[in-house]
């Protein structure tokens, strides 16, 4: 745990008062909860003193030690894990979340090695940005270290497994020799980069106060760096499009200049932001554990630190649990018809002491039920199919949320969840088959053969593409720790041979902060730099081009109408998802036949397969 | 990860998945490695091919159609689908490849069974729910438990070339219907008991996820 990190007054943030003790203390009985019992606090020297209260009497395996600097702390850090058994965690000691939020990165077999980190921006002095792609982390930043096409954040915690303890301790004596001057080079140009940017921003504020963007969360910044999250926040806040230069020679107040020099300390602390630059760039496999809607936040000041509290007591941490039991990415009907109730099955199923597993099972047996009663082929009976499949989906709805819940974890649970889901729709298949042939007289066997074929394939696209998303994730450049970029700019705009190139090749802050500000980058804006010792490449193909840039602008159109609600949904409805299947299934079957059933469900995922076929395309395509 | 890797069109899955997703038997094994060196296709574009003639077949003649066209039918489906097996690389439209052999192989037994008359289609309902928890199952163990379906078992299950072969067989020697009621019951017993016991031997092995749960858990 380190707490090294100034509050205003000049003392350890970690020791700003709460409730009666401090928010290292508070962090502490947390972690004891959750049977983090060895806990090393790294603080500064002349600090241990106000410590001491934090720490007393929390058992034996709590200990204060000084440490006069980052460099220090990072051997620190290093020694720990050579001697320790079991996986290491990481954390600023003034942060302020809630325990639920650190179980589930620090418990449960599920997370080997990762960070708590949250969607979209935070105040980058406090919770550097890092970029993520399915779950996992691909670039992080640190005081020295840049991100491009940030869509994450890293809220202070990081959680090394067993696995990659030996990785950790080698990138923790790299770097700490690193961090100790001189700095390897354009390290502090970087940090002043940072710095420019915020006092553009804190001088555009005109108070130099916040960070301009008008946001209203934002204002608790005010209170000296101080980042709120709450419930349902979500909003990306982007990074200002100021050009650097003009920064030079910005006049700030003297508050806006205090504000800076905070941030520029409280960011050049920052040890655990660069352990997570150096086990990213060392190709760790470092997943994210997300804040989903509880709270977090690093109060920088004692006024900060009651507004924190303030703000804790509004939280009712049981149904923001429950709220974050629900999954982010479900469907419509999934999200507004049954997750509004099943939510409140889970925390019945979770009172009651089932388990997910459980669930799932009574969920296939349902689901079985209802495909019996299609097979009578009577009108009772395809209405009760109808209600039972309803209730199957629900409890498959319910597994997933009491699992998230109760954070029981299982591999074989997500197994048996996802081959259930399977075997219930085809069971139920079957089931209006045969009804078919015994109510209506009607073979529609070719029918069901082609809807299960086709939902089969479908499904086998997604996984395919997933894998090849993947790979293309897992084998993105990883430039060396000593590289302040992480050359995604690089990457896009200049040929591959470019990315294999020594980093003083070129690359480096200049062009990825390019990156960063214009998406996208034109190539001649990016080859300027870099392109001088490398011989240059024959530009592809016009017709190549061009069509890889169209498909990169219907690619943007897309992003822009996922932001935009009733688009978003309209886009997840025309896929075809789980929910909206069951639900069309139960609705034709109820009122009409089964031919016509599997009639609309083949010709609306004929057309949910067109479209997503269309879209994976056009991704392949400009990529 | 060397930054080599990264290089656009070479962005190849691993071996062990992509066996697993494609499900190949012996004999489609083979004729990758016999022919696949050779080809001027890329497998997404081989594989695209492969069910052409018989969906032609199909269209113009219905089920009236010829069992000698219908088996150069199947035999080019094979030919075609597993030559792409021996092609080096996944590439850009990759991905394309396991659902397009999934469309083939429960597409041509469909076209068989329907060939053979009504019994033999719901039959080959049996049939392919069978290999579809297979398939599923190769996935899902592949993301939960990290590995794959043992090789003996593709070998024992035939493959899906294997299984179009012996299908055709069965149709033309007039045993399609039984044929696949047995093969799905017998094949169905087969994954499913592997399944169980790969999942009674699994134990708590420290292994990172290939996909986030939480991420894109598929629907």
């Amino acid at each position: 745990m380190l707490a090294t990190v100034p509050a205003e007054d000049g003392g350890p943030a970690a020791a700003l008062p709460w409730e009666g003790s401090s928010l290292l203390r508070r962090l502490l009985r947390q972690l004891e909860d959750l049977e983090i019992l060895q806990v090393s606090v790294v603080t500064r020297p002349g600090w241990e003193r106000v410590l001491e209260p934090a720490v007393a009497g929390l058992g034996p395996g709590v200990r204060l030690q000084a440490s006069p600097g980052v460099s220090e702390d990072l051997r620190t850090v290093a020694e720990i894990a050579r001697d320790a058994t079991g996986p290491i965690v990481v954390v600023h000691g003034e942060i302020v979340t809630h325990r639920e939020a650190l179980a589930g990165l620090l418990v449960g077999p599920k997370m080997v090695t990762g960070v708590l980190s949250r969607h979209g921006g935070v105040p980058a002095h406090l919770a550097p940005r890092t970029r993520s792609t399915s779950g996992r982390v691909m670039s992080a930043s640190s005081p020295y270290h840049a991100t491009g096409r940030p869509n994450t954040s890293l809220l202070g915690v990081l959680k090394v497994g067993e696995r990659d303890r030996p990785a950790l301790v080698e990138v923790a004596e790299r770097l700490a020799s690193l961090v100790e001057p001189p700095l390897p080079p354009r390290w502090e140009e970087e940090l002043q980069r940072k710095l420019s940017r915020w006092r553009t921003s804190l001088a555009d504020d005109g108070a130099g106060h916040g960070d301009g963007n008008g946001s209203a969360k934002r204002s608790g910044e005010r209170d000296g760096g101080h980042a709120l999250m709450q419930a349902g926040e979500l909003a990306e806040a982007p990074e200002p499009d100021e050009p650097e230069d003009a920064t030079a020679d910005l006049v700030l107040s003297p508050e806006g200049e205090a504000e800076a020099a905070q941030r520029l300390t409280i960011l050049r602390e920052d040890a655990v932001s660069l352990l997570l630059v150096g086990l990213v760039r060392a190709d760790v496999h470092v997943a994210n554990s997300f804040l989903r809607a509880l709270f977090w936040s690093r109060p920088q000041s004692r006024a900060a630190a009651q507004d924190t509290a303030h703000q804790m007591e509004g939280y009712d941490e049981d149904s923001v649990l429950l709220d974050s039991a629900v999954k982010a990415s479900d469907g419509f009907f999934t999200t507004f018809f049954v997750s509004p109730y099943s939510r409140y099955i889970a925390r019945w199923a979770a009172r009651r002491g089932l388990t997910p597993n459980q669930v799932t099972t009574v969920s296939m047996a349902i689901g079985v039920l209802a495909a019996a009663a299609f097979a009578t082929g009577s009108r009772p009976g395809l209405v009760a199919g109808a209600v039972l499949l309803q209730a199957a989906f629900t409890a498959d709805c319910v597994d997933g949320q009491l699992a998230r819940y109760t954070r029981t974890f299982s591999k074989l649970g997500a197994w048996l969840d996802s081959i259930f889901d399977r075997a219930k729709e085809y069971v139920v298949f079957a089931g209006l088959a045969i009804g078919a042939s015994r109510g209506f007289g009607d073979d529609v066997w070719a029918l069901a053969v082609t809807a299960m074929t086709l939902q089969t394939a479908r499904h086998m696209a997604d996984f395919a593409f997933g894998a090849t998303q993947q790979h293309v994730v897992a084998s993105e450049a990883r430039p060396p720790v000593e590289e302040p970029g992480d050359g995604v700019a690089l990457r896009r705009a200049v040929p591959p041979a470019l990315s294999t190139s020594p980093p003083d090749a070129g690359g480096g802050a200049g062009p990825a902060s390019v990156a960063d500000r214009t998406g996208p980058p034109s190539p001649p804006l990016v080859a300027a730099e870099p392109a001088a010792d490398v011989p240059a490449k024959p530009a592809p193909p016009l017709a190549r081009r061009i069509v890889g840039g169209t498909a990169r602008r219907a690619i943007a159109v897309s992003r822009a109408l996922e932001r935009w609600r009733p688009t978003h949904w309209l886009k997840k409805i025309l896929v075809f998802p789980i929910g909206e299947r069951f639900a069309v299934i139960s609705l034709a079957a109820a009122l009409t036949t089964p031919r016509t059933t599997f009639v609309v469900v083949l010709a609306w995922g004929a057309f949910a397969t067109l479209y997503t076929l269309a879209g994976r395309s056009i991704r392949s395509l400009s990529g | 990860m060397t930054a080599a890797a990264a290089t656009p069109g070479a962005s190849s899955v691993s071996r062990s998945q992509r066996d697993a997703y494609r499900d190949d038997g012996p004999l489609a094994r083979g004729l990758g490695r016999a022919f696949g060196p050779v080809s001027p296709l890329p497998a997404a574009a081989l594989t695209l091919l492969s069910p052409l003639p018989s969906i032609a077949l199909l269209a113009l003649e219905g089920d009236a159609v010829s069992e000698v066209a219908l088996g150069a039918a199947v035999a080019w489906s094979v030919l075609a689908g597993g030559v792409a097996n021996g092609r080096p690389d996944w590439g850009r439209f990759g991905w394309v490849v396991p659902p397009l052999l999934r469309l083939l192989e429960y597409g041509t037994l469909l076209a068989l069974a329907v060939v053979a008359g009504p019994p033999a289609v719901s039959h080959c309902f049996a049939l392919v729910g069978a290999l579809a928890f297979h398939h599923y199952d190769s996935v899902y163990r592949l993301r939960h438990q990290g590995s794959p379906p043992p090789a003996w078992l593709s070998i024992a299950g035939g493959g899906w070339d294997g299984r179009l072969v012996v299908a055709y067989v069965l149709l033309v020697t007039g045993a399609l219907s039984t044929g696949l009621l047995a093969g799905a019951i017998v094949l169905g017993i087969v994954y499913v008991a592997e399944s169980a016991v790969s999942w009674l031997r699994f134990g708590q092995a420290q292994r990172p996820a290939l996909y986030d749960d939480e991420e894109d858990e598929d629907d």
